[in-house]
């Protein structure tokens, strides 16, 4: 006869160390960015994700490949390598693409699915929670405005086509952080106050690009068929921040004559107002009554 | 000490007033929270996780003030809310571990723990499984876990057996009992089910338009005036005859006696009756109220 037994543990207290709202933070940060990028979960939501990333760091295999199988020669007389803040222009869609996808992700789900009353049962307060939520989209967002120019900032390095010497480097390195944090900064705040407006993934997805859209047609239609002031381009959502990353580079840009301080004014506007909207949205909120 | 205190709490939502100045004490082991839909329960959990600030009075929830306190409290406190919606495409495991880190467990404890609870929950087998795909009971037993991995000191269940089926139920109630017993957790059960109340608490609070109406050890509550009922093997009306010339003032309901005055000299009569008729006692009892007569009489 076995003496194996079955032993019930019964309830174990837990008595060690707690981690706190700090804590709290990380967790709930690092759970959203796997959500976003569809990680641990079915395949179907990770087609979006995968695809934006493809289509943003694509461009940069390529230039890094054209780098390094076209002679120099060849190269800058075809002029076949863009500049590191016109690479912006080959990645719009697939940005446009993740800022409407992984804002309602990380916000509208967790209303939708309760969790929402769940994490605030939790130490986590309404700031926290939305700490945590810019947290978790600042670096998703990150991975198609910083990455591709970084990849292909080092890929272009490495084939000998990359800026002159370490002080070269680091200045389009300081530039490509520059401008990741600009674009990214303004997108999360929006793409955050849209999906704050609804519990509906795909209204919030449509409304983000549409806000985009919109705000880019009436702008143009405005200054290039009615004559319109150019400053009214401050209104154009799509405009503002790759205008700002032009200057950034050190590039006069679309529309010289809207000054720079005028544009870093109008980002944090946008981003200042869309960070107003979420929170009051969240402020409001009822969870329990 | 008390787990929950609150002292004259106000709560209104615009024009409509949840709580109206609620007084009460909540004991610890399993206390019912019971009150017909709308009379304030709800609004009732989410002060004591000071997820909204009383319109006055005060509250006081494990010794901490949840107005000011509301991280630390809310650190020690499990909850379980009332709806049984969760994200479809998470693993309950994913889900629970997740949650126990939320409340602040390192990492490799959360998954110890998420593992145990799922396995308290009866859902150990189960938990590598989408919440998506389980059934309404079993995701009532996920939200369970989640609320009791990180090993909170205060469990709130609002209306814990939403949607279950009989069985279901019943595994629910008795799961709930054995937290309150063996775990050593103190409960808070919202619902407005007098029988799960009466078949799980210590203690109830009861609530009606807004107002602390009743309060106390379900038994004390329950005892309400003195008296016995007795149930007889035989002749109930010979029997009641008796009693009656005896002195005794009593009802007969079916083929049960309810008797009252003092409960020794029922008692006395009673056993000499039973001799002298030559009549089996079934049952004797000492007269205790429903917990919906105590629940009418304090609504009304």
């Amino acid at each position: 006869m076995s003496d194996a037994r079955i032993i019930d543990q019964g309830y174990r207290p837990y008595e060690g160390p707690r981690r706190g709202r700090a804590g709290a933070v990380r967790s709930l940060a690092w759970h959203s960015v796997l959500r976003a990028l569809g990680l641990r979960r079915t395949p179907w939501a990770k087609i979006l994700p995968i695809a934006s990333v493809v289509i943003a760091y694509l461009p940069a295999a390529v230039f890094v490949g054209v780098a390094v199988l076209v002679p120099k020669r060849v190269r800058d007389q075809a002029n076949v390598l863009p500049t590191y803040h016109g690479y912006y222009g080959f990645i719009t869609a697939a940005i446009v693409l993740f800022v409407a996808l992984v804002g309602p992700e990380v916000l509208c789900s967790d209303r939708r699915n309760g969790m929402l009353g769940l994490y605030l049962a939790s130490p986590l307060d309404r700031g926290s929670y939305l700490f945590a939520k810019v947290l978790a989209v600042l670096p998703v967002l990150g991975l198609v405005t910083l990455g591709p120019p970084l990849v292909l900032l080092v890929g272009l390095t490495v084939a000998n086509a990359g800026p002159e010497g370490f002080g070269g480097f680091l200045l389009v390195f300081v530039r490509i952080g520059a401008a990741g944090v600009v674009i990214s900064a303004a997108y999360t705040a929006l793409s955050l106050a849209a999906s704050s407006l609804t519990d509906r993934r795909a209204v919030a997805s449509a409304g983000i690009i549409l806000t985009l859209l919109l705000t880019s047609v009436a702008t143009h239609t405005l200054v290039e068929r009615a004559g319109a002031n150019e400053h009214i381009m401050l209104l154009d959502l799509f405009f503002v921040p790759f205008e700002l990353v032009q200057r950034i580079y050190g590039d006069p840009g679309i529309r010289p004559s809207i000054a720079t301080g005028q544009l870093a004014a109008a980002e944090l506007a946008w981003t200042a107002g869309a960070a107003a909207v979420l929170w009051w949205r969240y402020r409001k909120l009822t969870i329990t009554r | 000490m008390s787990v929950v205190r609150g002292t004259v709490v106000m709560k209104r939502w615009g024009a409509t007033t949840a709580l109206s100045g609620a007084t009460f004490t909540i004991e610890r082991g399993v206390t019912g929270l019971l009150g017909a839909n709308g009379a304030g329960k709800t609004t009732l959990l989410g002060l004591v996780l000071g997820l909204t600030k009383p319109d006055g009075g005060s509250l006081e929830v494990l010794g901490l003030d949840p107005t000011t306190a509301g991280p630390r409290v809310r650190e020690r406190i499990g909850y379980a809310p009332e709806h049984d919606a969760l994200p479809p495409d998470v693993k309950a495991h994913d889900l629970v571990r997740h949650l126990a880190e939320v409340h602040g467990l390192p990492r490799r404890e959360a998954t110890a723990r998420a593992s145990d609870a799922l396995w308290h929950v009866g859902l150990g087998e189960e938990r590598f499984r989408p919440v998506g795909t389980m059934s309404t009971g079993q995701r009532q037993r996920v939200k369970l876990a989640a609320a009791l991995a990180h090993d909170p000191a205060l469990l709130l269940l609002d209306e814990p057996t939403n949607g279950l089926d009989p069985v279901q139920r019943e595994s629910m109630l008795d799961l709930i009992r054995r937290i309150g017993s063996e775990f050593g957790i103190d409960v808070v059960l919202s619902s407005h089910l007098l029988e799960e109340i009466e078949r799980v608490c210590d203690d109830v609070v009861i609530l009606s338009g807004g107002r602390v109406v009743a309060a106390g050890a379900l038994d004390t509550l329950r005892r309400g005036e003195a008296g016995l009922v007795v149930e007889i093997d035989g002749d109930v009306e010979a029997m009641a005859t008796r009693l009656r010339a005896a002195g005794l003032t009593l009802t007969v309901d079916g083929a049960r006696l309810v008797i009252d005055g003092a409960e020794d000299v029922a008692a006395d009569a009673v056993r000499d009756a039973a001799v002298a008729l030559g009549i089996g006692l079934r049952r004797v009892q000492r007269r205790m109220a429903t917990l919906e007569d105590v629940f009418l009489a304090a609504a009304s």
